[in-house]
Parts: structure tokens; sequence; C-alpha cells
């Protein structure tokens, strides 16, 4: 009886007595969110346009936030390192879809996911030999982003919000808002949407494969760029940056593979309900740590009844 | 291409390949791999630390031809800190290896019986499985010259003033890395939490969440510890750290392992990370040795350092002292049995008999850069002792005398795991008729 209200009740009367902590488990597991739901838009986005499953996703925040960080290191300033960074990042688009995609197309899915994940081991590769391995700092004040906290007192508690969370929370609503305005109100965007419905049918409209996979793999970049900006922010630009990509697969199975909101509302509701579940239950209960399994437990129920994913297309292929 | 043409380049290919053959067999060296971890989520913590090795050894070669007018080949081997990289790197090494170096507690435990089997001795300074310093059990590994059940012995002495009994009804946190090498000081820790009435709490960091450590500084905040000990590699120490400023941790309530001490990792915090603490076989310092370093090898242009600066740092300067117990094993070996060369089993004498004395380290060039200490054949790390060190904002200071460890408490520990860990390999050879002299 004693454990089922451990499990069942304590939690929430400890949410009860203590409002200001569960508010500060809130807004972590929110920034958490939107870090996680920008990582996974980065996959959405390449896989809705052509059906791959870019494993280069994470190597590729890595690789932008070096390149940003080494171009600043080299004397060259924030506003303009930026752009340039960008510049690279199309550069990287462009090549891919020269090298890699184009003499591929037509080929299985699996294929192209390997070739992927050949981008990944060459990102790292040449990403370690142009930059080093050592950690970096990101340029936080020369790109204007405040580094203060800002402290709530409601409850008679406390609630710390750092600003350079809140504005990662900020950036990302607006990339966001940006891709999504793109995605359904320019002809391009819709022409990306055409080809993630059917490729032969967008092809014989006039749509060009090639062009769309660059401009979609370099939005990928920019999404990149600015999760290596928020998440290297937080604990330094490394290699070990790559790892956070991880975290993007448990989200785009709730979310659906190819759903732009799919990853946004997986995105904060793992970030959200793992914090949560890890606070109230795992700490307790289970010794912690419970956050590296939980957001796949979660997705894997969500499965159970909705194999598509919450957001994800049902396709009924004739048999 | 003709077939006789072909014939004639395979020809001249295998008598190019044999002429290598022939030409590295008469150039005496002794093979002396590392497995490194320049790549990765633990490149920052391995980066300084293999330059400071790699440059030690250089130094050697280049000021005095070698060891023992020997040259040493100190090759590494990439494993990105990667358990199953690292038993290739140890298998395709191997064969000629006079030593292995794994870096890794996860490799360590992997390698540690083959090494009865390949008979090369497992050099593991700092790292490992803490019971290994029980040489009558695992003759073939050592770990020099503190084991970590040492060091959170010495990080308790340190946080309780020399008295013990003062930590009754204080709550500890252990900050540790979900991984074999941060669970290692678990048994000690817990034992002393029974011992002397304290609160242990163990929060794991997992591997993908190192740099999102939100939910254990969340748990820290609810828990308000007295003091947080830190078990962190890698990327986990820079995220730990940067949570413990955002959370506004007292600093001075902070204490790390030694590879929780690097400079990479408190820089970008300066000021703010102001009275964490580390503890630390090694001291930071100008000493001979470096400025040796620099002449021959980093003004050479054979190192691959970035800048002079990088050789004040704590970690780059910890290579070099790991690298001397590499080379002091190899010299007593040598003085031993009367060769230059010498083989893997003249190494594992070396590695049992060394003894590194105050003389010794003034004559190295490394006068107090680290304590002095002896191994034999039933202790395999020397049990030295360590200072804690101090950030001031700007880079490391010692904030303690020597401390030493409580062998007392230790060494039934060893014994009882040591022997576990036998049992549970049965049959472990031990000794397996190595003679002690």
């Amino acid at each position: 009886m004693e454990t089922l209200y451990n499990i069942l009740i304590d939690p929430f009367v400890q949410m009860y007595e203590a409002p200001d902590f569960l508010m500060q488990v809130l807004w972590e597991g929110l920034v958490s969110g939107v870090l996680y739901a920008l990582i996974a838009l980065g996959f959405v986005l390449i896989f809705k346009s052509s059906r791959i499953f870019n494993f280069a996703q994470g190597i590729m925040v890595v690789f932008a936030a070096l390149t940003l960080v080494g171009l600043h290191e080299n004397g060259v300033p924030a506003w303009l390192a930026v752009p340039l960074t960008l510049g690279v990042m199309y550069v990287l688009a462009v090549g891919i879809e020269r090298v890699v995609l184009r003499p591929l197309v037509g080929q299985p899915d699996i294929i192209l996911f390997m070739a992927t994940i050949g981008v990944t081991l060459f990102l790292i590769g040449f990403g370690e030999f142009v930059f080093g391995g050592e950690n970096k700092v990101m340029i936080t004040e020369a790109l204007g982003i405040p580094t203060g906290a800002l402290e709530f007192n409601p409850f008679g508690g406390f609630v710390l919000i750092e600003e350079k969370d809140l504005t990662a929370v900020v950036m990302a609503v607006l990339l966001v808002f940006a891709l999504i305005t793109f995605l359904n109100y320019s002809s391009m965007g819709r022409a990306i949407r055409a080809l993630g419905d059917d490729h032969q049918a967008a092809l014989s409209v006039g749509i060009s494969l090639s062009t769309i996979w660059v401009i979609v793999w370099f939005i990928a970049g920019v999404i990149a760029l600015a999760t290596g900006i928020v998440w290297g922010a937080r604990a330094g630009v490394s290699f070990a940056l790559e790892v956070i990509a991880y975290k993007a697969l448990p989200v785009l199975m709730l979310g659906g593979l190819e759903s732009v909101s799919g990853a946004i509302v997986g995105g904060l509701a793992i970030g959200i309900l793992e914090k949560l579940f890890e606070i109230y239950w795992g700490q307790p209960f289970l010794g912690g740590n419970t956050e590296t399994w939980f957001a796949f437990i979660l997705a894997l129920i969500v499965l159970l009844f909705r194999p598509q994913g919450l957001f994800g297309e049902r396709i009924i292929e004739r048999v | 291409m003709t077939k006789l043409s072909k014939i004639g380049a395979l020809v001249a290919a295998g008598g190019l390949a044999l002429g290598i053959g022939v030409t590295s067999v008469a150039a005496e060296t002794m093979y002396t791999p590392n497995m490194s971890y320049r790549t990765g989520p633990f490149a920052a913590t391995g980066i300084p630390l293999m330059n400071g090795q790699r440059d030690y050894v250089n130094m050697l070669n280049a000021r005095d031809g070698g060891v023992g007018g020997v040259m040493v080949d100190f090759e590494e081997c990439e494993t990105g800190y990667n358990t199953n990289k690292g038993v290739e790197c140890y298998e395709k090494t191997k064969a000629n290896a006079i030593v292995t170096q794994p870096w890794s507690t996860g490799i360590t435990l992997q390698v540690l019986p083959r090494t009865n089997v390949d008979r090369i001795p497992i050099l593991a300074p700092g790292y490992g499985f803490s019971p290994m310093s029980d040489g009558n059990t695992f003759a073939w590994a050592f770990n020099p010259p503190v084991s970590y059940w040492d060091g959170a012995s010495m990080i308790m002495n340190f946080i309780s003033d020399g008295d013990m009994n003062s930590l009754k009804g204080q709550k500890i946190a252990l900050l540790h890395l979900d991984h074999p090498f941060g669970k290692e000081p678990l048994p000690l820790l817990e034992q002393y939490a029974e011992e002397y009435d304290f609160e242990l709490v163990p929060i794991p960091v997992g591997l993908k969440e190192m740099q999102n450590q939100s939910a254990q500084w969340l748990q820290i905040r609810r828990e308000r510890p007295d003091w947080v000990v830190m078990w962190g590699w890698g990327a986990m120490n820079a995220g730990a750290l940067t949570e413990a400023v955002k959370t506004r941790f007292p600093m001075d309530k902070f204490v790390g392992v030694w590879w929780s001490g690097s400079d990479d990792d408190l820089i970008p915090l300066g000021e703010k990370a102001k009275g964490y603490k580390s503890i630390s076989w090694n001291v930071p310092g100008d000493y001979p040795v470096i400025d040796a370093i620099k002449e021959h090898v980093v003004d050479a242009g054979n190192s691959m350092v970035e800048e002079p600066a990088d050789m004040d740092k704590v970690f780059y300067q910890r290579g070099v002292v790991m690298s001397m117990f590499l080379v002091e094993g190899i010299k007593a070996a040598q003085e031993h049995f009367d060769v230059g060369a010498v083989n893997a089993e003249q190494l594992r004498w070396g590695l049992e008999n060394l003894n590194i004395t105050d003389e010794l380290l003034e004559e190295l060039g490394m006068a107090g850069m680290t304590a002095p200490f002896q191994t034999s054949c039933s202790n395999h790390t020397g049990h030295g002792g360590a200072w804690m060190l101090e950030w001031d904002g700007e880079k490391f200071v010692k904030a303690s005398d020597l401390l030493k460890p409580d062998r007392a408490s230790i060494e039934p520990l060893e014994k009882e795991k040591a022997a576990e860990y036998a049992e549970n390999n049965a049959p472990w050879p031990g000794r397996d008729g190595l003679p002690c002299e």
C-alpha cells in the first residue's frame, strides 16, 4: 500500500508542495524539448522530400557549430561568420547532392541511408582534420546572445531561467514559423511537399529533383547551425554534440517521420515528460538516468496504437 | 600491363616489402602502443593527455637516443574511447607490443583476461579497475600511482578535513558517468557511508545526457547535498560544471576526480567556476622536463600541441608523468636483465619494481610534479598519494598538502574484490608461477 502511495500519490504531493521546483522542471523539460524538436526537424525535412533517413544530421550540427567557431577564432567577426557558415553548409548541400545522392537516384532507400552513414564518417574525419577534436567555446556573446539569468520568486521559492535558454526557445519558435511559412506558402516549399507526396508525379510536372535536394539539405544545414549554436552555448562545442542526434530518434518515432508538426509536438512532449518522469519517478524509484530510455518506451507505446506515429501519414498499400 | 610486367611489379613490391621488414628488424626499437582517443565525445579529455605521453617519449628519443640506447616506438591506435575498438587495437598491436595502454576502464576490463594469456603488461596509470593493485591476483596489470578507490578516500579525507566522523549526518552526492569508470568509487563510498553514517546519493549521467544534465542538477537542487563529488570524463565534465554555475551550486563544495580537472573544461567558465576542486596526482607548474620537451620536440615541430601554453595545463603534464612511469619501468627492466630492448615479460618485471623517489624525480626534472612511490609483487599501484587542486579563475593551483589514501579501509576491499573477480573468471591464473624477486 505504501509503495502504491509512493508511486501514485506522493509525486503529485511533491509537485503541489514545491510548485516553484515543478515550474523549474517544466521549464528545463521545455528547453530540452525545443532542442530535440530542432534536431528532429532536420531529419523530417530530408525524409519528407527524399525518403532518406539522414544519419548525418547529428554530425552536421557539430560541423556547422565548429565552422562558426573556427571562422571566428580565425578573426572573422560573428556577423560575418554566420553567413559564411551558411555558405559552407550550402556548399556541403551541393556537394552531397552531386557526389552522393545524384549517382544513387532510383536506388533502394537503404542504399541512400547507408550513403548518409558514409557522409557522417567523412564529416567526422574532415571536421577533426580541420578543427581538431578539442572542446571549443561557442561564441555566445559575440553573437549577441545574452548570458545572464532571470530569477523569479513564485510561491516563495525560485525559478531560474537562463537568458540563453530563453533565446534558444525564441529562436526555435521563429525558425519553425519560418519553415512552416516557407513550406506552405512559397512555390519552392510546395514543390518540396509535392516531391514528398509523390516523386514521379512531381517530376512529371517539371519539379527539379536535384534543386529540391540541394535546398532541403541546405535547410537541414541551417537547422543544424541553429541547433549547434543553442546546444553549443549550453555545454561547449565538441564532437560530443553528435550524440544528441540520437535523442531525436524517439521524437521521430513519436511524431512521425514526415510531419513537421509531429517533430515539434513529439520533441516538446518527450522533453517535458522525460524530465517529469526522471525527477518524480525515475530518481526516487529507479536510481535515475531514465532519460536514456524513457523516450523510447513512450514512443513504443504510441507505436502500439499508432504505427505511423502521432502525426505520421497512414500509408495503405494495395495488395 | 603485360603479364610479365605484372609479375615483375609483384616481385619488386615483394622485394621492397621484404627490405622494409629487414630494416625494421635491424633497427632495434621497443614498441609501446597507446590506445588513444583523439576523436569522439571524449576527445577533449584525451588530446592533452595523449600529447603529453607522446611528447615525453619523443623527447627521450630526440635527446637521449631513446631509453638505454634503444628507441621507443610510441604508436597510437585510435579507439574513440570505444571499448570494441579498443579490443581491436589490442589484438592488432599485441604481436610486437611490450605493453598495452588501454586508456579506458571498459577496455581495461576487456583485455585484462587476455593479457594473462598473451603475457603483455597493462599499464593504466590512474585508471582501470582498483583491485588491479593486488599484484598476486593481477600479475600483468599495473595502475600507478593511485587507484580510483585511493582517489575516493583522499577526496573524502579532504572534505572531512581529516576527520571522517565529522561526515555524520551529511549528504554527499556522487555525480558519475553511467559507465564502468563512473561506477568505480561506489563500493568504497558505500562502505564509508555505512561506517561513518552519512548519506550517499549516486546520480548517474548517461552517455547521451552528458551535454544536458539539467535533470541531474535539478535532483541536486532538490537533495541539497553538502558536497557534490564528480566522477566524470570527457564532455560530462564541461556539462556538469556549466550546470553547476547555472544552478548557482557553491563551487567550493564541488570536487572532482583527477579526470574532472582539465583546464580546458574550466577556462570557458573562468571566474564563475572559482573554488572548484579536483584531486590530482600531478601538480602543474614550471618543470625542467617541460622545458626539455619544448626544446627537443615542440620547437622542432614534432609535437601535436597547438600552443606552447598548452604544455602548462594539468592534463598535458599528467600525460608526461604517465609516460615517465612507462620509461622508468623499461629502465628498471634494462638494468635488471642487462639488455637493451626489453620484451613484454621483462617490462612486467620492471613495472613491478618501480621505485620513483624524490631523487629520481629531481634527476628527471620532475621534482614535485608527482609523489614518490614504489611498486612490488603485491602492490601494483604504489599508492603514492595526490593533492587537491583548486581552480582560481584562470588556472589550477595546489590547495592541499600531499594527501595519502586510507589503505587500512581499501586494502581488505581490494583483496575481497580481486578474489571475487578471480572466482568469477575461474580458472584465473593469478601469478601463474611468476617469481617474486
